[in-house]
């Protein structure tokens, strides 16, 4: 079990898309929002934007594709990580990734994928909106028991009689 | 396929093909595949004991075409050099097996293709049937697993609807025995136009095509199987099978696959079995067999369809997108 997670509240991102831009100059030295670690869909007909970064998996299916065991668990951190001197650049954990997580570098010509910044996610500190967080799995898990407990809420209201 | 114009909301977000994978891919599938089939059917028509043995190195090249291709997988990788590494994870990755599979395979075969070669050099081989038997077992085996195995490296992607099949690998292996059958019917036409000398290998030309005969109708049906269950299977499958038929591919489809590939080769073929001198015939039916080979593969694979991301089908649900999706 991981200890801290990413946690993205899709209806505050704006789309700026400054994450990106952060994400690639912290990993990469560039400012190529294409190799970039997280990916922000944009869906603009219904003005929803939807940042998507690893999951980090409890069963990783782009760890059982991958098949220079370059895409693997690490197991102090808990996360899924992918090791650069190993990936071959196959792209199969790609297609593999039902998030479509791990991007292809076309620089470096391998698959990489979001590590948190070793601890300290430039998403996050770069989110102006704060639509990204990077919280406790503790806390993370209350506020997810909090909004569904106020959706129950508001549905039990709505009933005739209430 | 239209209702996306319906609905602009929808279009923006219309799954798209992958595009990871591309014609090296293609080529390695198509090679592979080839190689493979007309190993095994080589094989399959010695130990039937249709093929004279100093045919053999006409019916048994395959493996060459199998490391032709295995080249092509090797070229689609990001880090050309690594390739090596692939050894590293047979436990769960088909793309580790399959190097396993194929090198095993390109070994044994060259092997086999090698001895058969011997005779020709006025090298003697008589004493070693024994040891031949159990390479030529061995390569069957590899050559089937091979060819098995070319659906098995597009399937294990489970995320892709139109992969996730095990009628891919059963398509792709009867693909690969009826071009196979083909291909070896070509060289050993071209072998014996060459050298009239030798005579026309009469048996083995019949039953070579009559095994391309019934292969190709299993195939068409195998086809058929396989597009039916992925348009009922899942609503991405269903977006293939659509882009396939009616779609961006349906040139590919109906030209390449079934015009190329099913059509004409049939009727040429039937044409042919008329006039039997008549060798052109044969040539113009092989190739567009082999191009419609080709066609089928690059369909498969560039129909793939992968599910974007799980949130898509939330939000089709919460912003009441799903009815106008159909």
């Amino acid at each position: 079990m991981q200890e801290k997670v990413l946690v993205i509240d899709y209806e505050k991102c704006t789309g700026c898309r400054a994450c990106e831009l952060a994400c690639s100059v912290f990993h990469t030295g560039a400012s190529n929002p294409s190799r970039s670690r997280i990916r922000v869909i944009k869906w603009e007909e219904i003005g929803l934007y939807i940042p998507l970064t690893c999951q980090n998996c409890e069963k990783p299916f782009c760890v059982e594709v991958c098949p220079t065991k370059a895409c693997h668990i690490d197991p102090k951190r808990h996360m899924v990580l992918i090791d650069k001197n190993l990936c071959i650049g196959c792209k199969t954990c790609i297609l593999a990734c039902p998030f479509g997580a791990p991007v292809y570098d076309k620089v470096e010509h391998i698959t990489v994928k979001c590590d948190y910044c070793d601890g300290d996610p430039q998403c996050v500190r770069f989110c102006e909106v704060g639509a990204i967080k990077y919280l406790d799995v503790a806390e993370m898990s209350g506020l997810k028991q909090y909004a569904s407990a106020e959706k129950y809420t508001k549905a039990l209201r709505k009933l005739p009689g209430a | 396929m239209n209702t996306g114009r319906a609905n602009p909301a929808i279009h923006s977000r219309y799954p798209k093909p992958q595009n990871e994978w591309g014609w090296q891919v293609v080529v390695y599938l198509y090679l592979a595949g080839i190689g493979s089939g007309s190993f095994a059917i080589g094989i399959l028509m010695e130990w039937l004991g249709y093929s004279p043995y100093s045919l053999r190195p006409m019916i048994l090249w395959g493996p060459i075409l199998v490391a032709i291709g295995a080249l092509f997988l090797v070229l689609k990788l990001g880090i050309k050099r690594r390739f090596l590494n692939t050894i590293l994870n047979p436990k769960t990755s088909w793309l580790s097996r399959g190097f396993y599979i194929l090198s095993l395979c390109i070994i044994v075969g060259v092997v086999v293709l090698g001895i058969s070669i011997l005779p020709h050099l006025g090298i003697s081989v008589s004493n070693w049937s024994s040891l031949l038997l159990i390479l030529d077992i061995i390569g069957f085996v590899l050559a089937l697993a091979t060819a098995i195995y070319t659906g098995i490296l597009i399937q294990s992607v489970k995320y892709v609807a139109f992969w996730n099949t095990s009628l891919l690998p059963a398509l792709f292996t009867v693909s690969a025995l009826s071009t196979g059958a083909m291909a070896v019917i070509l060289s050993t036409l071209g072998y014996s136009i060459l050298t009239p000398s030798e005579g026309y290998p009469y048996q083995l030309m019949n039953a070579l095509t009559l095994t391309e005969q019934i292969l190709i109708i299993i195939e068409a049906i195998v086809l058929a199987l396989y597009l039916f269950s992925r348009y009922k299977a899942e609503e991405y499958g269903k977006d293939s099978v659509r882009l396939l038929l009616s779609g961006n591919l349906r040139f590919v489809f109906w030209i390449g696959i079934i015009a190329l590939g099913f059509f004409f080769p049939v009727i040429l073929e039937g044409i042919y079995s008329r006039f039997h001198e008549q060798h052109f015939l044969l040539f113009l039916a092989g190739s567009l067999l082999l191009i419609g080979g080709f066609f089928l593969r690059s369909g498969v694979v560039y129909a793939g369809i992968k599910e974007q991301h799980p949130l898509e089908r939330l939000i089709l649900y919460q912003y009441n997108l799903r009815e106008t999706r159909e």
